[in-house]
């Protein structure tokens, strides 16, 4: 059964042009001209209970829009949505009480009191028991590590407490659907495993129906199995995740720092299956590799006597640049067809 | 029935204006200067005179520190927090909450002013321990009608700064509606000089202003100006402006709320 229902969704916002210059910067106090830009294109999606779907896009792609019309704080242009049952903007406090969200960029803590006490203020504000609060506080201190800093205020804390202590503030009422804006932006890899973790056992455990927007590969590969890619207002894809990562984000790439010159590196590599390699300078190459051909150690250990490593290092595909060859149709993704 | 929500609200907004003491005794302290300073350009105009426009010395400074304490109760740190809130888009959190805005911002100014309000009267005091002859109304019927003046006061204050901090969503900085806010609020409602000292006309239309309500009517009744039923008509109109102002609050925050929802942020 779907929990969200989005159709024909569109979100046209108007803004001001201004002429360039200190001309331009004049004539607009007088003369306000507007361009219409469709932040969201007659976009259409439904999502099941239960489902964990990765929502994503390039910067300006339309995400955050979106997110903001499924929770109620802005209102479509035309088109419908419905959120378990309820028309989030016309109905936007009783749809405030099953939703959850956090914004990886922004804190709903109070600054200056200990984290404690913004979340018993949570509690108050959803008239959570005190016998449920102390169960899912046990749940949210051991799952997510926080029993060091819940006497601290939220000011003081780093990052990674911060935006634990944030996805606890939004779960606390134990919402059915959660809608997560970058959750991982910025967290050492420790933390990182940590949420992540997290919010697979929130979903596997409460059933709860996350949404969730990040640039972050790892985090879509670990925690979702369904991908929406928007771009341009418009959704260019939408199915399962192994259609487009087993297609584009095989390829890594292992940066090599060395000592001093190797003379023709490309020969270490013979009898490796489909890899390159591109010399970027004296002192630093790169391979390009297939990981499920290839394993990195594979490669370094072809190295290891030929050349003196000072450093080395792995890139992983960006989301973004699969979207990117998504977008440019270097890559054909139907998943009706591949899916088989 | 008072959800336990505001009640919450309200006791988290004390704590945090604790935490952000300095900021607050730096405000109340400048606050105290500029009431120093009129005490003595007062005393300066009032040097050889028995009265000036109706006011005795000692009802002038009765005056000053009422207009004292109606400042800095509701001050700072409620207005900027409207502000801010507006300002850096952490309304969204605010937005997606099952709790009304104005209430919860109510409840948070009045959390905040019991710990302001409590060192003003202190201040207060001690003003009025140091510098003695003040007028102090004699019956005590007249302090009771004081008192709900003055809570209606604070109210009409409220009502005022909220609505100007709603402009918010038009501008990019809260300085500039924060200060004329404070600048059209200390003029036309007698904190800075008595309404009495107007030309006639200009007094006219303060008294149809809300403004009124914030500073001249309680001093009105401090100083026993009006019987029993005049007061009975000012708190009526206090109550009424308290009334009026949370309404239009209520309305031009939807229409903010409006806006931002057509727009975005």
């Amino acid at each position: 059964m779907s929990i969200i229902e989005v159709r024909e969704l569109t979100k046209v916002f108007r803004q001001p042009v201004k002429g360039p210059g200190l001309a331009g910067a004049f004539k607009h106090l007088f003369t306000q001209k507007y361009v219409e830009k469709r932040a969201v294109d007659n976009i259409h999606f439904s999502i099941d209970e239960g489902e964990v779907v990765a929502y994503v896009g390039p910067n300006g792609a339309g995400k955050s829009t979106t997110i903001k019309m499924l929770s109620g704080i802005l209102i479509p242009t035309s088109g419908h949505v419905s959120v378990n049952g309820l028309i989030p903007h016309k109905q936007r406090m009783e749809n405030a009480r099953s939703i959850g969200v956090v914004f990886g960029h922004r804190t709903q803590l109070w600054p200056d009191i200990p984290v404690l006490e913004s979340l018993t203020l949570i509690k108050d504000m959803y008239d959570i028991s005190s016998e449920d609060f102390k169960k899912r506080m046990d749940f949210f201190v051991e799952l997510l590590g926080m029993s060091d800093f819940l006497h601290v205020t939220a000011r003081k804390l780093s990052l990674g407490q911060r935006m634990r202590a944030d996805l606890a503030a939004a779960l606390l009422h134990e919402p059915r659907i959660v809608y997560l804006d970058e959750p991982t932006i910025g967290l050492d890899v420790a933390v990182k495993q940590q949420v992540r973790s997290f919010i697979k056992k929130i979903n596997r455990e409460k059933q709860t129906t996350i949404i969730l927007t990040t640039h972050d590969l790892g985090d879509i590969e670990e925690l979702c199995k369904r991908l929406i890619i928007i771009d341009k207002g418009q959704i260019i894809f939408d199915g399962p995740l192994e259609s487009v990562t087993d297609q584009y984000a095989r390829e890594r790439v292992l940066h090599f720092q060395v000592m001093e010159r190797v003379e023709n590196p490309r020969q270490y590599l013979q009898g490796l299956p489909g890899c390159r390699l591109e010399e970027k300078s004296d002192t630093h190459f790169s391979v390009y590799f297939d990981k499920t051909l290839l394993s990195a150690s594979d490669i370094v250990s072809r190295f290891l006597g030929a050349a003196n490593i000072i450093d080395f290092k792995i890139d992983e595909p960006k989301i973004d640049d699969v979207i990117k060859h998504v977008y440019e149709g270097k890559l054909h993704l139907d998943p009706r067809e591949e899916s088989v | 029935m008072i959800r336990k929500i505001y009640i919450s609200l309200a006791n988290r907004s004390m704590q945090e204006t604790m935490v952000n003491r300095t900021s607050f005794i730096l405000n109340i302290g400048a606050s105290f200067l500029i009431i120093l300073s009129s005490y003595y350009l007062w005393k300066a105009i009032f040097a050889g005179r028995d009265q000036l426009g109706g006011f005795s010395w000692e009802e002038m400074k009765a005056y000053l520190i009422i207009s004292f304490l109606s400042n800095t109760i509701l001050s700072y740190f409620s207005e900027v927090k409207i502000s801010q809130k507006i300002l850096d888009g952490s309304i969204a959190f605010d937005l997606l909450k099952p709790i009304d805005f104005q209430k919860a911002r109510l409840a948070e100014t009045v959390g905040s002013s019991v710990f302001e309000g409590l060192v003003s009267v202190v201040l207060a005091f001690l003003f009025l321990f140091l510098y003695e002859g003040v007028a102090v109304p004699e019956s005590p019927i007249t302090w009771v009608f004081f008192i709900i003046s003055f809570i209606l006061s604070q109210t009409v204050k409220y009502g005022v700064i909220y609505i100007f901090s709603i402009f918010c969503f038009w501008t990019t900085g809260f300085l500039g509606v924060a200060l004329a806010r404070a600048a059209v609020t200390s003029l036309f409602s007698g904190a800075l000089i008595p309404l009495s000292y107007f030309p006639s006309t200009l007094q006219k239309i303060c008294t149809i202003l809300p403004f009124s309500s914030i500073v001249h009517y309680p001093i009105s009744i401090y100083l026993e100006r009006m019987d029993n039923i005049e007061i009975l008509g000012i708190i009526g109109l206090q109550a009424f402006w308290a009334i009026a102002l949370w309404f239009f609050g209520k309305w031009f925050w939807s229409q903010a709320v409006k806006k931002i929802t057509i727009n975005g942020g």
